[in-house]
This record gives C-alpha cells, sequence and structure tokens, in this order.
C-alpha cells in the first residue's frame, strides 16, 4: 500500500518539493534586504534591550517604515495558499477513483476499501505534515528579524508559523477527502471544500482568534498616544511583541486590550487543535461512509 | 459437492427500490455462466454482492460454501473480478499494475502474470493509456488470474472491444477454464457470444426473477404478429405441429429474448436446472 500511495501521489510530491523550493528562493531574495538591515543596524542589541532608548526607537521606525508593509501586510498574497494545496491532494484521492471507474478495480482486490483508504490517509496526512513543517520553516525564517520586532501574533505571522499552517493544511485535505466521496467529481470536489475552509478560516481568524483567552487589559493614562496596528513597535503596552487589539477609552484612561507576547504557543495549540478536531472528523466521515456505501 | 456460487433468496434494495430480488441458483464448480437481463435487471447488483463490493439486503450469495459479505478480505479474496470497461490506471504501466496487484493480493502470481503478457506481446514498460481496448482488457484479465481465485466474475468483458478483441479476450478465459477449472460467470448483452462458450445461463428479467436454465432444455412462450407470427413453445416429442404452422428447432438467442420478453411466461422453477423433462423447445412460423 505504501508504494500504491506514492506511485499515484509521487507527481504530486514532487511537484510540492518544487513548490517549497521556489518559496525559500522567492522569500529569500525579497528578505534579503531586511535580513541584511536588520544586522546592519545593530536591531537584536535594541530588541535585547526591550527597544526603550531614544536611538533604538528611531532606528525602528525607519526600519518599520522600510519593511512593515512588505512584510506584515503583503503576506496576504500566500494565505490561500495551504487550504489550495490540501484541497488539491485531498480531492482526486476518492474523486478520480470514481471518475475514471477505477474504484471498481481498486476496491475488490483483498484488501478492503477501508484499510485501503485509511492507509493512503495515514501516509498523505504524512506527508502533507512535513510539507506543512518545511513550508512553516520557510516563512518563519523569512519573518525572523521582523518577528523579534513586531511579535508573532498580528496574523501575518501567526497564521504561516508554529503549527497552525500544517494545520490549515490538514484541515483542506480532509474536507477536500471527504467531498471527492460525495460528490465524486474532482474540481467540484476542490470548490466544494475549499469554500467552507476559507469561511472557517476568516471566521476565526477575526471573530474566534481574539477570544480564545480573555484578552488582558492594560490601564493608561488619556495623554498616551492612540496607536496599534502590526507595525506601530514598540506597542502600546510598550513590550514588544504584544499584540494589542483594541482600545477603549474612558473618561479619564484609555484601556488597551491585548494579547501578551508568551501567548503564542498556547494560541497556536487552541487554533491548531479546532483545525485538526475539523480534520479528524472529516476523514472519520469519508472512512465510515465509504464502508457504509457496502450496504 | 459445494457449489462454486449459490445465491439464497437474493435481494437488494437501494431506498425503496428493489434492484434485485428472490435470486435464486447455483453455479457448479467448473463452469462457466452467462447472465443476462436487460439493463436495470440487477446484474452488476447481483455481481459486486458476489464479489463483496456490495453487501445484500436480504438473503445471502455464497462462494465455495462461504458467504460473501462486503468489504472483508477473505471475501474479496476468494473472486477475482474485472469490471465493465476494464478500468485500470491510465497512468500506470503495465509493471506498476502488477505491482499494484502484488501490494494488494497476498495470493498473487507474478510470473503467471508476465507470462501472459509476453505471449501477448504487451511490453511491460508501456503505459496503460498508450494501450489498445483490447490490450487493455488483456492487462486487466491477466490481473484477475493473476489474483488465483478461484472463482472469476467479468462484467461486459467485452461489450467495448472490436470482434477480433472479442475473441482473443474469450480464448484467453476458456483456455484459462481449461488450464485451472476455474468457475466463470460472465455478464454480457452478446448473447451469441454467451452461446459458445457458456454451459449454463441464468436470465435476470427484473426486480424479483432470478432463473438458471440449461442452454438447451427450456421451453417458453413468445408470439410476434402481423404477417409473420412465431411462437416459441414448449411442446412433448412426437407431438404433431399445429396445421398451418412450421416448426423448427429454437435457438439460443431465441430462447433468450424469448424469456426476457416475457418473463411471466417462462413457467421456469428457479434455482432448477431441467425445468420439465420431456419438453422440447420449437419455435412456429407461420
Amino acid at each position: 500500500m505504501t508504494w500504491v500511495t506514492w506511485r499515484q501521489h509521487r507527481s504530486e510530491a514532487i511537484g510540492a518539493l518544487a513548490f517549497v523550493g521556489a518559496l525559500a528562493l522567492l522569500l529569500l531574495k525579497v528578505s534579503g534586504p531586511m535580513h541584511a538591515q536588520f544586522s546592519q543596524d545593530g536591531l537584536a542589541g535594541c530588541v535585547a534591550a526591550g527597544a526603550r532608548s531614544g536611538g533604538c526607537l528611531s532606528e525602528i521606525q525607519s526600519f518599520m517604515n522600510k519593511f512593515g508593509f512588505t512584510f506584515n501586510q503583503l503576506l496576504i498574497a500566500l494565505i490561500l495558499i495551504p487550504g489550495l494545496i490540501g484541497i488539491i491532494v485531498g480531492a482526486p484521492v476518492l474523486a478520480s477513483e470514481f471518475e475514471h471507474g477505477t474504484w471498481r478495480m481498486a476496491w475488490s482486490q483483498t484488501v478492503p476499501r477501508t484499510r485501503w483508504l485509511v492507509t493512503k490517509l495515514v501516509l498523505l496526512t504524512g506527508g502533507l505534515v512535513a510539507l506543512g513543517a518545511a513550508m512553516t520553516v520557510v516563512f518563519t525564517w523569512y519573518r525572523g528579524p521582523m518577528d523579534q520586532l513586531a511579535g508573532s501574533l498580528t496574523w501575518a505571522a501567526f497564521d504561516f508559523e508554529g503549527v497552525v499552517l500544517t494545520a490549515y493544511l490538514l484541515c483542506a485535505f480532509a474536507f477536500a477527502v471527504l467531498a471527492g466521496l460525495v460528490i465524486r467529481r474532482s474540481v467540484t470536489a476542490m470548490v466544494a471544500a475549499f469554500i467552507p475552509w476559507l469561511v472557517i478560516r476568516g471566521v476565526v481568524d477575526l471573530e474566534l482568534r481574539p477570544h480564545f483567552r480573555q484578552p488582558l487589559t492594560l490601564r493608561l493614562p488619556r495623554s498616551a498616544n492612540i496607536r496599534f496596528g502590526p507595525n506601530m513597535v514598540p506597542p502600546m503596552t510598550g513590550h514588544l511583541g504584544d499584540n494589542v487589539l483594541g482600545v477603549t477609552t474612558t473618561a479619564s484612561h484609555h484601556l488597551v486590550s491585548y494579547q501578551p507576547a508568551d501567548w503564542f504557543w498556547r494560541l497556536q495549540f487552541i487554533e491548531a487543535g479546532l483545525y485538526l478536531a475539523l480534520a479528524v472528523a472529516a476523514l472519520g466521515a469519508a472512512v465510515w461512509l465509504l464502508h457504509r456505501r457496502a450496504t | 459437492m459445494t457449489p462454486a456460487l449459490r445465491a439464497d433468496r437474493l435481494g437488494k434494495r437501494y431506498g425503496h427500490a428493489w434492484a434485485l430480488r428472490e435470486a435464486t441458483f447455483e453455479v457448479p464448480s467448473g463452469a462457466v455462466v452467462g447472465l443476462v437481463g436487460p439493463n436495470g435487471a440487477g446484474k452488476s447488483t447481483l455481481l459486486q454482492m458476489t464479489i463483496g463490493l456490495l453487501e445484500p439486503t436480504e438473503g445471502q450469495v455464497t462462494v465455495f460454501g462461504a458467504t460473501s459479505r462486503a468489504n472483508r478480505a477473505d471475501t474479496l479474496g476468494r473472486v477475482s473480478y474485472v469490471a465493465q470497461d476494464h478500468p485500470l490506471y491510465r497512468e500506470f504501466n503495465v509493471s506498476d499494475m502488477f505491482r499494484f496487484g502484488r501490494r494488494m493480493n497476498p495470493t498473487w502470481d507474478q510470473a503467471l502474470a508476465e507470462r501472459r503478457m509476453a505471449t501477448l506481446g504487451i511490453p511491460l514498460r508501456r503505459k496503460i493509456k498508450r494501450l489498445s481496448g483490447g490490450q487493455q482488457a488483456q492487462v486487466a484479465l491477466a490481473m484477475a488470474l493473476a489474483k488465483r481465485a478461484p472463482l472469476l466474475v467479468l462484467d461486459e468483458p467485452v461489450a467495448s472491444l472490436d470482434p477480433v478483441a472479442r475473441l482473443e479476450f474469450m480464448r484467453e478465459v476458456m483456455a484459462a477454464v481449461a488450464d485451472t477449472g476455474l468457475t466463470v460467470v460472465i455478464a454480457s448483452h452478446v448473447v451469441s457470444e454467451l452461446e459458445r462458450i457458456c454451459d449454463h445461463v441464468i436470465v435476470l428479467t427484473g426486480p424479483r426473477q432470478g432463473a438458471r436454465a440449461e442452454v438447451s432444455g427450456v421451453v417458453v412462450q413468445r408470439t410476434d404478429s402481423d404477417r409473420h407470427s412465431v411462437a416459441v413453445v414448449r411442446t412433448h416429442p412426437g407431438r404433431p405441429d399445429p396445421a398451418g404452422w412450421q416448426a423448427k428447432p429454437v435457438g439460443f438467442e431465441e430462447l433468450v429474448l424469448a424469456y426476457l420478453q416475457h418473463p411471466a411466461s417462462a413457467d421456469l422453477v428457479p434455482g432448477q436446472a431441467d425445468p420439465r423433462p420431456g419438453s422440447v423447445a420449437k419455435a412456429v412460423s407461420r
């Protein structure tokens, strides 16, 4: 079965490898100047010192003016990639067997279809985890200096680092496998899987993630400047890497609601767990439905 | 002796509609049996329940005494199957397909599969999509035979093939039967093809019927009208032909068609080999 899975998906594997290679090269080229500037300005020292001195602040300001947009906003162009990879790999697993009629040949061999599917899913999941990890390493390295200044909690970092990127990938994959079984057409199944994936991504990013944990609140005097956003370094809390969600102004104070920098892994695991639960549910449903098809 | 295949009041329902019902028959070991019936009569359903792709709603089907259960390795391993249009992975080459067969079947006979390709002159390195339809059918047949199962089930194996490829395919099937004593069930619309190679036919006329008939010896009725009428009648030796009618022996194809057109008139006891001793089939025309 290992060989069978490899033989059926080796062109995808080669494509994925080429994709990660091309991505790494592209990001290397784009981020080269930023990495160079970061070390040239000695910003690592500023970060270590907590970016409190005036000299550091102006250095950081000019650095952010130069690279902030590219590294904190432009990454949105890549936000769909895990979903696209997931559906491209997942949809044909069952749909192409139906499209070409080969299911009658594949499932009448001695290995029962459920074992056939489970083995394939385990192996493909392994491959996708490796791919997700490789992409995460590339993105994390690419954003390295920016992470030290702006933190990893803004979506431009959070969605590409840690473990969530792999979880997004697996979730799209699982949706597409299930859609392929139900719809039996690869391309339609891709679309049918991508839409709910995208909706969930949007809802989680915008609505749920700020509430995974009750955000902390910092009380600042009215005299403080209200300024937040990924390019505001250091943030209003004064601590590098904190993610300011919003500011409420009362008669006497600004109330700054924020996620502290050291919540990164906790939030990562919560979000990844959510997507992995969806993925497991979809794959479980696919195996169960395939088994039930016989009755 | 345990029959190779036995269906006992076998039925399959999809939602509210019965695809097959009350099918009861036996196929003796070593027989070559045709399965005929109009589209929608439940041929594929019957075959899929036999090979373990589908679970019966009622009744059961046994292969060499063991009940077929869907999605179970023991059932799947007992039957070789060539599906309609002999589907194969188009991007694989022939030896990839054989490697697939080896990985998917513990009883796989690689030498047999490769020997067949050498005999037929089909290169192992060639991609499936570069083979002719006849060659693809031969690869599918080689895979089924290399599985070394005692029962071979073919679903419309020659429907998409040209006459020469049909002949070659059937010749290979019959050679395998002669070599190994394999039992074969062939579903086909090509009745003339079945007449040449089958010992028995099973005629499926609708969801409720299921009957096996010896190729020679069953008599049913059928009437064509207008200026020329043909009736297939059940008669006895020595009985004179009716006045004004001309009698001739009934052909196999006529017999099967008569069944398919008038299933109700076929007073055949399901599952019995010889319907009525002493009866003779005659096509009578005026």
